[in-house]
């Protein structure tokens, strides 16, 4: 009962993000119908507070399931330490999108688990939004998707004990886990830059007699939409998703090697004793 | 200066009169109010209590405003004002190049830089410890990591630094990705180092020891209808015509529900805040300032104008402005306004130090 409400919100918090992502692929059928409300650029205050509200209550729900003192000081310490990471990128500045955030984001949730990674994921894109001045409408948009790529990867470590245990297979080396890693966070390089331009997405899109007229629908919205995005973003996104690659490829190893021996190490009680 | 609440409500202000004013000659006015309350805020504080953000909103609007505009031209080809005319075979490029989009796109980019620019504002003036302290308090524990994050990101940047230097002494130079593992690995693990102790620390003090029981079913319940609402309610807005003021009662009532959860979680967390920010009669004005903004872009015009909606299609014109409109869109000059000390000693020499600067669970 239990597992099963739980699992509902992740699932509705999860349609909530899916759908703010991909309304505007669909607006010239709502629009055919009334006057373009969901294209009004208030639609991107509605869309902002709509996505706000999904992390919200997924927040509380994962909190609510694991936060204990020792979490609260692990994931506290490894926030900070992320996001002072974006002062080295500062420091050494490198090609396009690229920020060195999201690796350990992807590889926190790969080792200490789905619930972990969503709440390392949100709190350092909150954090390092607060430290770098970055509070705005895309906020919303940057905490959901952080925190879904953290989510996600606390799947990898189970889906591939799943594919080695049918394989026949014991598992010795990191190697494969790193390879699916990385293509992991290539993919979500690509789909965070993707999702953060929904914030400014209604004005890209444009009123209603700009754009539509009868008979068009899907396929000229993705086509407009696909001309944004080549023209705009692949470039910085592609920067992105190949640094996140890179750095998995890297550090992906020696990192998941010392996050696993804290987890064990953080196996320890506090027995109270008279004196 | 000002309570981080009526900054906060400033620049939601702010948000939603850029968003739905979208007439070019108001966006304008909203940029110079923006402009003018950085500036004035700024000289007056002499120093920033937040953060400046990487990019100025100059330079914001130095890239959004030409890329808006050539973006909107090149694939929008209507409007009766033709000055190009690109070939056919083009894919989605060719066709008529018209005045009439290439002001649309214009004025997307700036009503972007306006919203851009509220951000900046914010940013700069408020501090972030007390923008933490405006978390819900059914975040508690997430306002505590943010804190502990905030409170290590000097000691991680410092310990950042020291590995720099002793891996240079060794002769490592960073030039790429390649050179980062030696940097990256000693931080994260002096990093996990310093969590051990500090969670040790705060595990023997009995920090946790009474929210470690799981959290009730029914606000996971809660939390699932409310957002099953949520959602249900805006499939209903977006696809189904006439299902849109029932979709929009389904939103309104999920976002009560999540938030009536968030509240009644948060009812169960007891904490006391030592030397609470005194909410002043210049925080009361600038709420005031804003809610007549708000009243300008919400409330229909008494001059019987309808001015807030702009487009330049079929053909250019001068866009229409609204002196209502513009008057209660200079609310939010308020923070420029009001904020001058009248005679009154500065704040620092106002707190003693009888009064610990900490916050304590109850």
């Amino acid at each position: 009962m239990r597992r099963l409400v739980s699992g509902l919100v992740y699932a509705l918090s999860g349609a909530i993000g899916v759908l703010a992502f991909l309304y505007p692929f669909f607006l010239p059928v709502t629009d055919a119908a009334g006057r373009g409300m969901a294209r009004s650029p208030d639609a991107m205050l509605w869309t902002a507070a709509l996505v706000g509200l999904s992390v919200i209550a997924l927040t509380v729900e994962v909190q609510g399931q694991i936060i204990h003192a020792k979490m609260v000081a692990m994931l506290g310490v490894l926030v900070a330490t992320t996001s002072v990471l974006r002062f080295v990128e500062v420091v050494f500045p490198m090609p396009g999108g690229f920020s060195p955030i999201f690796a350990p984001i992807i590889l926190v949730g790969y080792v200490f688990g789905s619930r972990f990674g969503f709440l390392m994921g949100t709190f350092t894109l909150l954090v390092s939004g607060l430290v770098t001045g970055g509070v705005g409408p895309w906020l919303p948009y940057q905490v959901f998707t952080a925190g879904w790529a953290g989510l996600t990867a606390g799947w990898i470590s189970w889906a591939m004990d799943r594919v080695l245990g049918r394989l026949g297979r014991t598992r010795r080396s990191l190697r494969p886990d790193i390879a699916v890693l990385c293509a992991f966070g290539f993919a979500w390089g690509i789909l965070y830059g993707a999702i953060i331009n929904v914030w400014f997405w209604p004005f890209a899109v444009g009123p209603v007699q700009q754009t539509w007229s009868p008979g068009i629908g899907l396929r000229d919205t993705l086509a407009r939409y696909a001309t944004f995005y080549l023209l705009t973003s692949a470039a910085w996104d592609l920067g992105r998703a190949v640094g996140n690659a890179a750095l998995i490829l890297l550090l992906g190893a020696p990192v998941v090697r010392a996050l696993s021996r804290f987890r064990r190490r953080f196996h320890f009680e506090v027995v109270a004793t008279d004196v | 200066m000002f309570d981080a609440r009526a900054w906060f409500l400033w620049v939601l202000t702010t948000l939603v009169a850029v968003s739905s004013a979208r007439n070019p000659l108001y966006t304008l006015l909203l940029l110079l109010v923006a402009a003018v309350v950085a500036v004035v805020c700024q000289r007056r504080e002499g120093a920033v209590a937040g953060q400046q953000a990487a990019l100025s909103p100059l330079r914001f609007a130095a890239i959004a405003v030409p890329t808006s505009a050539l973006f909107n031209a090149l694939t929008v080809h209507i409007g009766d004002t033709v000055f190009l005319d690109l070939p056919g075979w083009l894919p989605l490029l060719g066709g008529p190049v018209t005045l009439e989009a290439l002001a649309f796109g214009l004025q997307n980019g700036l009503v972007l830089t306006g919203i851009f620019s509220g951000f900046a504002v914010f940013n700069q003036m408020t501090a972030v410890r007390d923008l933490v302290a405006l978390v819900p308090r059914a975040f508690h524990e997430a306002g505590v990591v943010i804190s502990i994050a905030l409170t290590y990101a000097p000691q991680t940047i410092r310990s950042l630094n020291r590995i720099r230097q002793a891996q240079a002494v060794r002769g490592h130079r960073v030039r790429g990705l390649r050179d980062w593992p030696p940097i990256v690995v000693p931080l994260l693990v002096s990093g996990l180092e310093r969590s051990m102790g500090l969670a040790e620390a705060m595990v023997s003090r009995g920090y946790g020891a009474t929210s470690d029981e799981a959290q009730p079913v029914r606000t996971t319940g809660g939390l699932a209808v409310g957002l099953l609402a949520l959602l249900g309610g805006w499939l209903l807005f977006l696809f189904r015509p006439a299902g849109r003021e029932a979709g929009l009662v389904w939103m309104v009532v999920g976002g009560a529900l999540v938030a009536g959860v968030v509240w009644s979680s948060g009812r169960s967390v007891h904490h006391t805040v030592y030397r609470p920010r005194r909410w002043r009669v210049r925080d009361t004005l600038v709420v005031a300032g804003c809610v007549l903004a708000l009243a300008a872009v919400l409330l229909p015009s008494p001059f019987g104008l309808n001015t807030l909606y702009y487009a330049p299609y079929p053909r250019l014109t001068l866009p229409a402005f609204d002196p209502w409109v513009g008057l209660g869109l200079l609310g939010l000059l308020m923070p420029a306004l009001v904020g001058r000390e009248m005679g009154r000693p500065p704040e620092t020499t106002r707190t003693t130090g009888a009064e610990p600067a900490i916050e304590m669970d109850a």
